[in-house]
């Protein structure tokens, strides 16, 4: 019996040690909590900006950004990314996860060190019906789809987003229609852009922008108009809701508000989402859709429909602003109230200012953000 | 194959011939030990006939016996002595005395028992990883089994290509394969390899005298105190590729002069291993039997065992993982916590099962059996659970350099800097890089620390099927004479499993949420909807906090009730034996939704509808002895058996649908086999025939294309497997020295196309549905310069049809042993070769939608519907073992070292995931990658006894 007990003693003794841990305690002591990071920028946000001369650049210096959170992406409303703003502007990272605000709390200071990270712009069209976009920070992107792509990579992200102190939420900053950006106005020209701002006295013009793609699937850039139906310059298409989830989309595509809708782009249309693809396409095109080419566009949408995303104009004295919603936020179902939607009454807005081809727009952060013009919630 | 059955049937037509002249005769030969053909002198022999001893003899020094006299017909010689096991060798007698030369007895306490020590042993190890079944038995005499039972189960050999639930493994005459899904129960007594060591098993389709049985055997474990070796056993084991440490002792009082017989066994098995983080064991067990033989007609038995503990588990990663890792046998469920390694995947169980048995034994022509088997218990597995909150598996995609970077551009991966991070963070091995490599633990506590008012992101959620099974059986064996025997009886089962997940770590948070995070998101502004516990929410007006503890996310019933009577009788006519068995009964099942969930009010609480089968199965027997201890036999059999609770619903987590168009799974088998036993040879070679129809399948995925958790339904898949065994154990010149093998070829594959059903799980919209259409089988084209070539009508030429085979089993398992015994010493060398082992298929790939753009370019049918092969494998091995005896105590040991040539290429199983890429022109799907499981390289094992 000895000699077994020499065995079962040398056989613990030589095997290794973490192995036993489980076997022996069966449980696990909490990780210490971490110590928040503190650096020293180098740049403010709006000198970040300033290195952008119109085509994206890789950052090669040791430049370091610093800014609190002032989205957060829980209700949906903003998507794998987060901003972050200082004393000089607002700008938005693109991280590339989900759930960001698991980790970038609203408020928390968040550094940035750029070294190896790219700077673009999102959002810039030329032409007299265009203009500036907004300068971002994420990585290179050499497809060429973007400017700039998200950062995503684990090891790219800890080792240039560092979480530093929690603090208070960020206050918005009232802008009159005055201080709004022009269609030339960016980062670097207008302190606002990129910030949590207030918009007061907003009237809803009655108008929408919507873009769906049939199949999502398939094919659908601006080249390929056969998969792409706008609802645009005619009204609000009998969308109330801020945005529309997949449930929401199908029961507007079943109520026939859309039935005049028209297939295609640019200058391409092809008819009305009544008619299908065979009618209308080429073969080759029609081919796409395999065997769905001969459902109506209407019954292929309701086949693969998806959330998608509604911008509603607004009018801020001359000022034309676009309230952008995405369809995968918590409250893109939720109606405007009728008062707002028929115009008879003005709103108060807080979210970040951007600008997208030289528009003004504006994206909430949660349904907190709507208010009537005393500053209470419209959603109580 | 043909030219084999020819064979066969020439070598049968022959000996029929001969067989049948002289009225009587006799048989003699010499008992001799299997060491040095030391004659045994004192050995009893016995000359059995129909079961029934017909004359015996004490041996004398020379070990010689005679038996003269005795009619003509097909007899045993079994010759007993102490010290020795048993042997049997069958006997034709004919009108002369033949002389059979030697009967070979095996010591009983030295080689022998160390051989089976170390099959046992092996066993304990198959529940380490993925899969809980291990689909091979050993235990017999067989020639082929004795080497593939044990040899083939390294690389998860499944017996002629069957599934674990073709195998009906009973303990104590119960049948106790997995009420809802089928499987074989060995987990229930995992560790307790000492008094589960006595069993009876069949092959095929023998017949058994404890169940009607299938296609692929019956092991009767026979799990009571009396068939315990008696005496004290002691063990210490380590090895190299589960557990470090196992430690067992085992007591049985053999039959006592009173009546009585008791015994225990109980075991600990702890530790991690070389090859797999992560995968440790904390696991015990115990076994106490008490019996009492209660004049010569009762014996009551009562048997309770158990086998608690957790032990952590190993999942399969993507090969580009493994080349990262530059291990194949990484392990993604772990991290590190406070320098701890902790794994995210626990299987905890402690599943107790009690038996009462009563034994009647009227007379020595018939027994009654009566049994009462009780199994209860929990049996979690844990998993990370998260809402709101990034994936946070280490291997997840998105974080590996093939998401960032293919060289294929089509893939539209283009981004070749950040697939260079990617690639930093798995191939640097340094601790600062060990959050991207495995489960950052310390981000999960931070993220639930910080989440506001302390709801947390991530838990740890255990999975639960916990099960009260009752089983009632009545078995009879009776011997009418007239060389009949005569097997049956009938059992009733109930079976109540509840299936429902439990917080089991709320790392570092304060309560989780019981809401569907999936329905939250289709469904943003209906609270109703998202809700997993409707009537609270309905009551309380908030979604249910959950803590530790508290069960969430779903809960119901798998109900199962099953009745079956049995028969079998098996008559002797001479030289030849004929069986018929045949069984009937009912198997119904229904789910009983214990909450109301918010997506389906109307079908998610209550009782479901039941689906109910009419259950049967025939079989019949053939078999004839010949002389020189040669036999040969034939089986054939059909099987109507039902679907299990597992394959029927489509998500019985969320309510009560059953499948449509759910019906039997039809099986159609028939075997040739000839043996031949004799002066220490030992063979056997077999042909089979199994087809098998209607067999149900059903898998959820996330489904790009839809962007939608789905729920897809196969029926109508059927199977074809016919191939060969082939066994032998061949005795050397060399004194202690022989050599055995084993030879399994076969061709295992699907013969239907399946019928698909997918629904969305949040809606149970019907979104597809259609045939797969490439499921068993898909064309290859003819290729000219590369390029597909077409015929006059514009269609691509098919070259040929290349078929998809049963999966994660080698169709071609051979292994070569050769054995070394001399006082008490003990040798094996064995080499073994696998091949013709394929992937576990994604039917989603073979589906129509799937295949987009393969009417422009057909190779995409190959791409995407094509099987994976897996790569030959060469295996060598080696075992020692010793024993010595002092003052009548025994002391041994036995050391296996396996796969001696560090092969750690091996893969042994894996699957296609679901997901598909869109190419660049979204105009066609690529697959992602699939992942696998790899067998350990090196690993020992080292076990040391002492018996009392």
């Amino acid at each position: 019996m000895k000699r077994f007990l020499t065995l079962i003693t040398s056989v613990l003794v030589l095997a290794a040690c973490s192995e036993w841990d489980p076997v022996l305690t069966c449980r696990y002591e909490e990780p210490p909590v971490a110590e928040p990071v503190v650096m020293t920028p180098t740049h403010t946000i709006k000198q970040l900006c300033q290195l952008y001369k119109g085509r994206p650049l890789t950052i090669s210096d040791d430049i370091i950004i610093a800014g609190k959170v002032s989205t957060t992406d829980e209700p949906g409303n903003f998507y794998k990314s987060f901003y972050i703003q200082d004393e000089t502007a607002g700008i938005e990272i693109k991280v590339g996860k989900n759930s960001l605000y698991d980790d970038y709390h609203p408020g928390q200071t968040v550094y940035v060190s750029c070294k190896d990270l790219t700077i673009g712009m999102y959002g810039y069209k030329s032409g007299n019906y265009g203009g500036q976009g907004m300068v971002q920070v994420g990585f290179s992107d050499p497809s060429g789809a973007y400017e700039t792509s998200y950062i995503e990579s684990p090891l790219i992200i800890a080792s240039h987003i560092y979480c530093g102190e929690r603090g208070e939420k960020v206050q918005p900053v009232v802008v009159s229609a005055s201080q709004l950006p022009g269609k030339d106005d960016d980062q670097r020209t207008n302190q606002f852009v990129g910030k949590l701002v207030t918009l007061e006295g907003l009237q809803y013009d009655r108008e929408v922008f919507a873009l769906f793609y049939p199949v999502s699937s398939l094919p659908h850039t601006s080249e390929d108009p056969w998969n792409r139906v706008f609802l645009s310059d005619d009204g609000t298409w009998g969308i109330n809701t801020w945005a529309m989830s997949k449930a929401k989309f199908v029961e507007y595509l079943a109520s026939g508000v859309w039935d005049d809708a028209e297939v295609g782009s640019g200058s391409t249309h092809y008819g009305p989402i009544t008619g299908s693809p065979r009618e209308y396409l080429t073969p080759v095109d029609a081919a796409n859709f395999g065997s769905d080419a001969d459902l109506s566009y209407k019954q292929i949408m309701a086949k693969y429909a998806t959330a998608y995303s509604i911008s509603h104009y607004f009018s801020m004295g001359s000022k034309q602003i676009q309230i952008r919603t995405s369809g995968f936020s918590k409250f893109g179902d939720r109606e405007i109230p009728a008062d707002v939607y028929s115009g008879a009454r003005k709103i108060n807005v807080t979210g970040i200012l951007t600008v997208y081809q030289g528009s003004v727009q504006l994206v909430v952060n949660s349904l907190d953000d709507f208010t009537d013009t005393e500053g209470n919630s419209l959603y109580q | 194959m043909k030219k084999l059955a020819i064979i066969l049937i020439a070598a049968l037509a022959c000996l029929s011939l001969s067989a049948q002249e002289t009225p009587g005769g006799g048989v003699e030969a010499k008992v001799v030990s299997r060491i040095g053909r030391a004659p045994i002198a004192g050995a009893t022999v016995e000359l059995i006939t129909a079961g029934s001893t017909v004359a015996s003899q004490t041996v004398g020094h020379d070990g010689h016996f005679r038996f003269d006299a005795v009619p003509r017909g097909s007899y045993s010689v079994k010759a007993s002595a102490d010290g020795y096991r048993e042997a049997i060798v069958n006997v034709v007698i004919e009108g002369y005395v033949r002389d059979i030369m030697l009967v070979t007895m095996t010591p009983a306490e030295d080689f022998a028992a160390t051989v089976e020590d170390m099959e046992l042993e092996d066993r304990d190890f198959l529940d380490s990883g993925y899969d809980d079944s291990p689909t091979m038995l050993f235990g017999t005499n067989d020639p082929y089994t004795k080497v593939a039972g044990f040899g083939f189960s390294a690389v998860r050999f499944k017996t002629r290509g069957y599934n674990s639930e073709t195998q009906d493994v009973l303990l104590s005459g119960v049948r106790l394969n997995d009420a809802i899904t089928g499987y074989s129960p060995y987990s229930l007594w995992t560790g307790l390899n000492e008094a589960m060591r006595s069993k009876e098993t069949t092959i095929g389709m023998e017949s058994s005298a404890y169940a009607p049985g299938g296609v692929n055997g019956v092991t009767n474990i026979f799990a009571s105190p009396s068939e315990v070796r008696p005496g004290w056993r002691m063990s210490v084991l380590t090895n190299s590729a589960s557990y470090r440490l196992r430690l067992m002792a085992t007591y049985a009082s053999g039959r006592l002069d009173n009546g009585w017989s008791y015994a225990f066994n109980v075991s600990a098995r702890l530790g991690g291993n070389d090859w797999v983080q992560g995968v440790y064991y904390r696991s015990f067990a115990y076994y106490f039997g008490m019996e009492k033989k209660i004049g010569d007609e009762y014996t009551l038995s009562f048997v309770t065992f158990a086998s608690p503990g957790e032990r952590g588990a190993q999942n399969a990663s993507t090969q580009e993982v493994y080349d990262l890792m530059g291990d194949n046998m990484y392990n993604s469920n772990w991290g590190y916590q406070n320098g701890k390694v902790r794994n995210a995947r626990v299987r905890r169980t402690f599943e107790p099962v009690t038996i009462l048995k009563y034994v009647w034994t009227p007379s020595d022509e018939f027994k009654l059996s009566n049994t009462l088997l009780w199994r209860t218990g929990k049996n979690g597995y844990t998993a990370l659970d998260w809402y709101n909150a990034q994936d946070p598996r280490p291997d997840y995609y998105r974080n590996l350099p093939s998401y960032a970077y293919m060289e294929d551009e089509d893939y539209n991966r283009s981004n070749l800097d950040k697939s260079e991070w990617n690639a930093e963070a798995w191939s640097l091995h340094i601790p600062d890089y060990y959050n991207f490599q495995h489960i950052n633990w310390e981000r999960l506590y931070a993220v639930n620390r910080n989440s506001e008012g302390g709801r947390a992101k991530y838990v740890q959620e255990e999975r639960h099927v916990d099960q009260n099974d009752v089983h009632f059986v009545q078995n009879f064996s009776w011997n009418p004479g007239g060389s009949w025997t005569v097997d049956g009886g009938w059992n009733f089962r109930i079976n109540r499993s509840e299936n429902y997940k439990k917080l089991a770590d709320l790392l570092g948070g304060q309560y989780f949420l019981d809401v569907d995070s999936f329905a939250e998101r289709d469904f943003a502004i209906d609270p109703r909807k998202q809700q997993n516990d409707l009537v609270y929410y309905i009551a309380h007006g908030e979604p249910r906090k959950v803590y530790v503890g508290d069960k969430y996310g779903y809960d119901y019933m798998a109900c199962v009730n099953s009745v079956r009577a049995w028969g079998s009788a098996s008559k002797t006519v001479g030289p030849l034996k004929f069986n018929l068995a045949a069984s009937v009964g009912d198997e119904s099942f229904w789910r009983v939704g214990l909450v109301r969930k918010g997506l389906f009010p109307k079908n998610s609480k209550g009782k479901s509808d039941v689906a109910s089968f009419f259950v049967w199965s025939v079989k019949g027997a053939a078999s004839w002895d010949l002389p020189a201890g040669q036999r040969v036999d034939a089986n054939v059999g059909y099987f109507n058996d039902a679907p299990t609770f597992s394959q029927s619903f489509i998500s019985p987590r969320t309510r009560n649908d059953l499948m449509g168009g759910l019906t039997t799974r039809k099986t159609f088998s028939a075997d040739l086999n000839y043996h031949i036993s004799r002066n220490g040879y030992n063979a056997r070679a077999t042909v089979f025939y199994t087809s098998i129809g209607d067999q149900t399948d059903l898998m959820s995925f996330y489904d790009d294309s839809q962007n939608s958790f789905t729920n897809f339904a196969m029926t109508g898949i059927d199977q074809r497997h016919m191939g060969i065994e082939i066994g032998a154990g061949i005795p050397l010149p060399v004194e202690g020295l022989s050599l055995a093998g084993a030879l399994s070829w076969g061709e295992y594959i699907y013969t239907s196309t399946p019928h698909m059903v997918q629904t969305i799980d949040n809606s149970s919209e019907v979104i597809r549905t259609q045939e797969v259409l490439y499921w068993d089988k898909h064309p290859v084209f003819r290729k000219v310069d590369g390029q597909v070539d077409y015929d006059f009508d514009d269609n691509p030429i098919v070259e040929r049809w290349e078929k998809h085979y049963v999966p994660s089993t080698p169709q071609l398992a051979a292994e070569l042993a050769l054995n070394y015994n001399i006082k008490y010493w003990f040798f094996e060398l064995n080499a073994q070769y696998f091949a013709h082992s394929h992937l576990d298929m994604n039917p989603v790939y073979r589906t129509d939608y799937a295949l987009r753009g393969s009417d422009r370019d057909p190779l995409i049918i190959e791409d995407m519907c094509s099987q994976e092969e897996f790569a030959p494998a060469f295996l060598l091995n080696l075992s020692i073992g010793k024993s010595w005896y002092i003052h009548g105590d025994q002391l041994g040991f036995s050391l296996n070292a396996y796969n001696l040539l560090n092969n750690t290429g091996v893969k042994t199983g894996g699957y296609e995931q679901t997901r598909l890429i869109s190419s660049a022109e979204k105009d066609r799907y690529y697959r992602f990658d699939s992942k696998y499981f790899y067998m350990p390289g090196f690993n020992y094992m080292l076990n040391v006894y002492f018996r009392f």
